[in-house]
């Protein structure tokens, strides 16, 4: 503007049109900024912080499901937990049920009837346990299709397949318990245990002193199993902590790249509008003036 | 002695100039708005001084005889006009090509929670949901749902810049309307300025026009103008001739926005229709690429998952894509049982593949990558494009106020001129009324002794 040395009506107005339309402009881009409370409404705005956005929402969308894949972890296991409580529970039964009918002796064949029924209940609970299920998925039969682990007999019907979730990025936490290693596997399992102890006390109760051992590591192995199910929680505790943490702090950054900071916002609106006033004001009185005032 | 009589002449012409003056004051003012108009100032000269000396040559005293009106100037620095058409056609080529990349951009919304970035989000959110729970037929669905949005969302956008394209060509078709119009007008007031010229008659209004249509020619093509001596306009895009004299080619385009002049194909290096061209040609391809990059990267990366698995009853996975391009892509699955969340065979429950598809969202070569990328670009094409916008308008306001400077109407300059003419007519009545008293002396009053 300095090379101008003449003022004539068009370059005074060319000036003053583009000063206020700037101030103009400039206040319009702040009051949209703060009433939206956003930084960026276009990718043009802030073409860095654009990319930065969606990579955060990205991360936050993945934090959300891992969230929601931790609980879900959580929850099989606590089923998992549940079980092996009553499992242990019920073993001890049937262990406490072989004891009697080795005090019982041989000679009272009715008092080990009693027993010998009793721990075929024993036998069915344990089946119960061993097909407990998680939204309608048996807990203890890996990845099967089939609604049950176990089936009457006693048979393994699951497979051993893994049952993982995500709950972090590059965290996958394995939730699975097959059958086989918690309740034992073909002859030796508990379910043949059971079945062994409740024909014993109906035939030959006094050759069950072998089996209260047996009982004793069928216990120690669903507790050794429960163990480590309680390592898996703990696990799954620490990155579901971990994600609470993360979700703060990617929503803080996301709002420090989206969002406006209100109060220095407020202060440029309030500059961009004295601006604008001033632009006005001293357009509307320069273009008052003219000689034509002081011919008379 | 001189003649008596002269001062009477000397007098008129003094004040036929000053009239003269005030009315072309009158014109100025009037004028002042009016678009291309270009200040006038008059010329005058004394006349009668004898330029020519000879042998019986007197004294100048009988030579004097007023003054003479010699022209009436435009007031303009045709170089700066030169400039002034440059920078206007770069200023229009710049803020077209911002004004569009703003309408790509629109597309693309930046801050917002839906758009395909929270589409995909929502398509990896449910593969992790297939993953943990198999067996939920409905997560299986709203998973082949969203699949149908990510598709819906690509063909829209795929649609949305054809859209662009086609009125992109239909500006681009307006523009070179207009500049065709313009050349015809101004081959028009070329034929009639040329024959004006050679005869004197003032060409000041024509020239005005003239002014303007190279202006808009410039502003629409970025055609550059050379004005002959004879006061007609030469036009010129790249070096092929657009106006010369009376005649004129006309501005032709293909459907692929190919612009030829006469016949001949130039390149449009400045103003509006060059950026539409630009952003035909170039800008919109380039983000269709793009765009197809992304719908063909959702299209593999899942149709690949997909055959790495086994679906519900055991069967491996089908493509869950077809199609290709953005346009294309479309979900070949509609039943939930097919998608491939086992990645043993047999029918199981295995969810392992459908979380493999879901990391997929995290993967810095998958379509999450690619479509921040072209939002990343596109805006920084678009802030590049809006800051060069800026400045190139900054820069042609600048000179159009410098044109305006030398060119344009002042009151207060035409007031004090108004006031000089004005003065110089009561002071060349003065010298009249003058005159005629003293001729009234000598007439009237001499040569009365003793008669009273």
């Amino acid at each position: 503007m300095s090379a101008i040395s003449r003022v004539t009506v068009g370059s005074a107005g060319y000036t003053g049109v583009q000063n206020m339309e700037a101030a103009a402009a400039r206040m319009a881009e702040l009051q949209n900024r703060l009433s939206s409370g956003k930084r960026m409404s276009a990718p043009s705005d802030d073409p860095a912080g654009t990319v930065r956005a969606l990579q955060l929402r990205g991360a936050l969308s993945r934090n959300e499901q891992y969230t929601a894949n931790a609980q879900d972890a959580q929850s099989w296991l606590n089923t998992i937990d549940d079980s092996y409580s009553s499992i242990v529970a019920t073993l001890q039964r049937a262990r406490t049920l072989v004891v009697r009918g080795l005090n019982t002796g041989v000679n009272d064949a009715a008092a080990n009837q009693a027993l010998a029924s009793e721990m075929d209940t024993v036998r069915s609970t344990m089946l119960q346990l061993a097909n407990s299920t998680f939204d309608g998925r048996p807990v203890f039969g890996g990845t099967t299709g089939s609604p049950v682990a176990y089936d009457t007999s006693g048979n393994y019907v699951g497979d051993n397949g893994v049952v993982s979730r995500d709950v972090g990025e590059g965290l996958s936490v394995d939730v699975s318990t097959t059958g086989p290693s918690v309740f034992g596997s073909g002859a030796g399992d508990v379910f043949s245990l059971i079945a062994t102890a409740a024909n014993a006390l109906r035939t030959n109760p006094g050759g069950m002193s072998g089996l209260l051992a047996q009982f004793d590591g069928a216990i120690a192995q669903v507790s050794s199993a429960q163990a480590q199910a309680g390592a898996r929680a703990g696990q799954i505790q620490d990155a579901a902590g971990g994600l609470t943490t993360r979700n703060v702090a990617l929503q803080s950054e996301l709002s420090g790249v989206e969002d406006v900071d209100m109060a220095e916002m407020a202060m440029k609106v309030t500059t961009a509008n004295t601006n604008y006033q001033a632009a006005l004001q001293t357009t509307a009185t320069i273009s008052q003036l003219s000689l034509m005032d002081f011919l008379r | 002695m001189g003649n008596w009589f002269a001062g009477f002449q000397q007098a008129t012409s003094g004040m036929n100039a000053a009239r003269y003056g005030i009315s072309v004051v009158g014109q100025n003012i009037a004028n002042a708005n009016s678009d291309g108009y270009t200040r006038q100032v008059v010329t005058q000269e004394s006349t009668g001084v004898l330029n020519v000396v000879g042998l019986y040559t007197r004294p100048a005293e009988d030579g004097i005889g007023g003054v003479g009106i010699t022209g009436t100037i435009r007031q303009v620095d045709t170089l700066l006009n030169a400039r002034v058409r440059d920078e206007h056609a770069k200023s229009d080529y710049a803020s077209t090509t911002a004004d569009q990349l703003s309408q790509i951009e629109a597309l693309f919304p930046a801050a917002s929670t839906d758009g395909l970035a929270a589409q995909l989000n929502s398509f990896w959110k449910d593969w992790s949901t297939v993953g943990t729970s198999p067996d939920n037929t409905a997560a299986r669905q709203v998973l082949l749902e969203h699949a149908r949005t990510v598709a819906g969302t690509l063909n829209n956008l795929s649609s949305s810049l054809t859209d662009l394209d086609t009125s992109m060509t239909n500006y681009l078709g307006q523009d070179v309307a207009s500049a065709n119009t313009a050349a015809t007008q101004l081959a028009a007031l070329n034929s009639q300025i040329g024959a004006a010229s050679g005869t004197g008659i003032d060409v000041n209004a024509l020239a005005d026009q003239r002014d303007l249509l190279v202006d808009k020619l410039a502003k629409l093509t970025g055609a550059t103008t050379v004005i002959q001596n004879n006061g007609t306009a030469s036009v010129t895009i790249g070096s092929t001739a657009l106006v010369s004299g009376a005649t004129t080619s006309a501005i032709t385009v293909d459907s692929a926005g190919n612009v030829s002049v006469g016949g001949a194909a130039v390149t449009l290096t400045g103003g509006s229709a060059a950026a539409r061209v630009t952003a035909i040609q170039v800008t919109v391809p380039a983000y269709r690429a793009k765009l197809d990059g992304v719908a063909d990267s959702v299209s593999s990366v899942v149709n690949s998952v997909q055959a790495a698995g086994f679906d519900r009853s055991g069967n491996g996975g089908q493509p869950m894509f077809t199609g290709s391009g953005a346009a294309g892509i479309a979900v070949a699955l509609s039943d939930g049982a097919l998608v491939a969340a086992s990645s043993t065979p047999g029918g199981n429950l295995d969810g392992s593949n459908a979380q493999a598809a879901s990391r997929l969202g995290a993967s810095a070569t998958g379509p999450d990558t690619a479509y921040a990328t072209l939002v990343g670009s596109l805006g920084a094409e678009s802030a590049a494009a809006q800051n060069a916008s800026t400045t190139q308008q900054s820069l042609a306001t600048n000179l159009d106020a410098m044109k305006a400077s030398v060119s344009g109407v002042s009151y207060d300059e035409e007031m004090a001129h108004m006031l000089t003419y004005q003065r110089a007519f009561e002071a060349s009545s003065r010298a009249l009324t003058t005159l005629d008293a003293m001729l009234d002396t000598l007439i009237n009053h001499t040569g009365r002794a003793g008669l009273a």
